[in-house]
């Protein structure tokens, strides 16, 4: 059995914990998120013939005072950053997330979802603003807590992403 | 050749003295300069001839392995290959090689299976026979609870439930166990978060470098997280758990560090690798019960009762052979006519000798009358003649049986017409008055008296009346001559019956002879006591 961690940043109130709650097996109520500053819950994946779990560490939203925690981010094997598309300003600030991680992790395979997509109306960033968010290497998707669009890719994306990569690299 | 070493005279041949000197060192040292060249050569290309190596190679790999253990590492790929190439092979080569090893192997797993299964046997003897066992069994059948998880409720010191080995790093889940019948599907989940909450804790409260949660209890559960430096472990501690369980724990995870040094170190995820760290963990696993402690007190109790119960059926079954044997020889020693001498039992049977009275009955007729049939009667009986007076009267009975029937057989015949006793009925009359008196006495011991009818015949040719006077001569005659030989005329009755019911032969000659005749009919008849 292959497991994975990944962890999911992101600025607070970007629905990071809504994406997922629906595709994912957990034991921990969402109160961990406020009182322990992080909340795991597993998701399985097969990527070719081989089964993977995905550890996923849907870490505490960034807000003005408290930065994201390095420790929870440590060994993580893929990232996933979560973005509001109706707040231009939380897809700028996945840069300075970016750069805490990457100095914890290093580069690993990250996914940037680009979140309440269903919101078309109220979806404010432009494809500059898109372009920006991401970085070379990473995988950017729009995604929807709503109605699930792009979420089973982004899983799927890291999962083979960090498999095969770690293949490779052997 | 001359040469000059001056070089500050001739300023202007430097050049030319310098090849001089270059050749003269050619001349003098040439060969020299050449067998360095070659040796230098040699040195810097040429790999070890196989003759070297073969003398290098043990001390190489002895200096080797005691510095580090690369060479095993690096070694144990190809020879990996080699033994199963190996035992693809020719296992039969394979098998006979460990066969020496895994003899004493087996034997010993065999021996420790069947210890810890004395072990459980004695616990349950221990607990089904103690009062408190049986109240526990009332308990859990009352209240439906599982026997075992009643016996915890009341017996549990502590119980190590579960063991999770995790990587340090990632926090993932490497390795995990759990006590029997208890299931813990979400292992990995708690594993993460496990060591999501060390991080928590140490950055909360910043306790400095390598500090660590180390325990934390939540109802009667405690958790004991034990940390190397590249895995944590875990262990869920129900009840109170002594030093032993953390000692137990920190020694696991040493081993574990060690055997499994470069699987952690390049972990990606894959934890297969771990699968054969189940037996370290399993040794963290423990359930201590209060009767699972030594108790002197109580110890000889549970040999106690199965050997009452052993004595008490033995003893049974004794009593029980034992009153048959009795009452079986009571029975063989009241009937007349036998004599027990001699009796013993054993394993065999009964062992019995004795007199026997061949008008007795058969041993084994007496013991079946008795209701006793024993496995096997080993008789050895001597014939004797009791003078029991039932046996006498037997006795005497059957004398008498073979006396009247020998009297009864004899016929006294006579001459057509005639009532004269001739030559052969006189002769016939004295022995047939000899077995008379025989039988007399007989009769007299078996308590009795005898009678004698004298049935009178005559052939069917004449007239009744002729007839009926003829047989009334003819009994006349041989009564009269029993009488003159001393026979009581009271113990003789007259019966004349000439033609009436004559003795049945086919021919009629033969037929008419022997109805010319007297022929007998003792009666034997016993008399009471009292009228004697």
């Amino acid at each position: 059995m292959i497991q994975k961690k990944i962890c999911m940043v992101g600025v607070y109130g970007t629905g990071k914990t809504c994406l997922v709650q629906q595709y994912v097996q957990g034991i921990f109520s969402v109160k961990y998120l406020s009182t322990v500053g992080v909340k795991i819950d597993r998701k399985e994946v097969k990527v070719g013939d081989k089964e993977v779990t995905l550890m996923l560490w849907d870490l505490e939203g960034r807000d003005g005072t408290r930065d994201v925690n390095q420790s929870y981010v440590r060994g993580a094997h893929g990232i996933i950053y979560v973005a509001d598309g109706t707040r231009p300003e939380t897809a700028k600030q996945l840069h300075d997330l970016r750069r805490i991680v990457t100095d914890e992790v290093g580069e690993v395979p990250s996914v940037i979802a680009l979140n309440k997509f269903d919101l078309k109306d109220e979806w404010r960033l432009s494809a500059d603003d898109e372009e920006a968010a991401g970085a070379p290497g990473m995988h950017k998707l729009k995604t929807s807590a709503k109605t699930g669009e792009g979420v089973e890719a982004a899983f799927q994306w890291l999962a083979e992403k960090t498999v095969n990569g770690a293949e490779k690299s052997r | 050749m001359t040469v000059n070493f001056d070089s500050a005279e001739n300023p202007g041949n430097g050049a030319e003295r310098a090849t001089e000197f270059d050749r003269l060192r050619e001349l003098l040292l040439g060969p020299e300069q050449n067998r360095i060249d070659e040796l230098s050569d040699e040195l810097h290309s040429r790999e070890l001839t196989e003759d070297e190596l073969a003398d290098k190679l043990p001390e190489a790999i002895a200096l080797r392995a005691s510095r580090d253990d690369q060479l095993g590492r690096a070694l144990s790929p190809t020879i990996e290959t080699a033994l199963r190439e190996s035992i693809r092979r020719d296992p039969q080569e394979i098998a006979t090689a460990i066969f020496p090893v895994l003899g004493p192997a087996i034997r010993k797993s065999i021996a420790e299976t069947m210890a810890s299964l004395v072990r459980s046997i004695n616990n349950a003897v221990e607990q089904s026979l103690s009062l408190q066992g049986m109240r526990w069994r009332v308990e859990s059948w009352r209240t439906g609870i599982p026997y075992p998880e009643i016996v915890i409720k009341h017996a549990l010191v502590y119980r190590v439930e579960h063991a999770f080995l995790v990587h340090a790093e990632t926090g993932l889940l490497l390795e995990h166990v759990s006590a029997p019948e208890l299931n813990l599907p979400d292992a990995d989940l708690i594993s993460s978060m496990l060591s999501a909450i060390q991080d928590f804790v140490r950055d909360s409260f910043r306790p400095g470098e390598g500090a660590m949660l180390r325990t934390f209890s939540v109802g009667e559960h405690t958790v004991q997280v034990e940390a190397g430096p590249r895995a944590l472990l875990a262990v869920v501690i129900r009840g109170q758990a002594p030093d032993e369980v953390l000692e137990k724990q920190q020694n696991a995870l040493e081993t574990v560090h060690l055997e499994f040094a470069s699987q952690l170190a390049d972990f990606n995820g894959d934890a297969t690798a771990f699968a054969p760290s189940r037996p370290l963990l399993e040794d963290c696993l423990e359930t201590v019960l209060t009767t699972s402690r030594p108790k002197g007190k109580t110890a000889w109790l549970k040999w106690v009762i199965p050997l009452a119960l052993i004595v008490l059926v033995l003893g049974v079954l004794w009593i029980r052979a034992t009153t048959r044997w009795n009452r079986g020889l009571d029975a063989l020693r009241a009937e007349p006519g036998l004599v027990v001498v001699d009796a013993s039992r054993g394993w065999g049977g009964w062992h019995i000798s004795g007199l026997r009275d061949p008008v007795a009955r058969e041993p084994e007729a007496v013991l079946a009358a008795a209701g006793i049939t024993p496995r096997a009667l080993d008789g050895k009986w001597e014939s004797y003649l009791s003078l029991n007076p039932m046996l006498v009267a037997a006795r005497a009975i059957r004398g008498v049986d073979s006396l009247r029937k020998a009297i009864e057989s004899d016929r006294i015949l006579f001459s057509p017409g005639s009532s004269q006793l001739d030559q052969t009925a006189l002769a016939k009359l004295t022995s047939l008055a000899v077995r008379y008196r025989q039988l007399e006495q007989e009769a007299a011991q078996a308590s009795g008296s005898v009678r004698l009818e004298l049935i009178g015949r005559t052939d069917p040719s004449g007239t009744d009346a002729t007839n009926a006077k003829l047989a009334e001569n003819r009994v006349a005659a041989v009564a009269g001559w029993l009488e003159s030989s001393g026979i009581s005329p009271s113990r003789l009755a007259h019966n004349a019956i000439a033609t009436a019911r004559p003795i049945a032969v086919p021919d009629s000659a033969e037929r008419a002879r022997i109805n010319r005749s007297v022929s007998f009919s003792a009666t034997f008849s016993a008399i009471s006591r009292g009228s004697q």
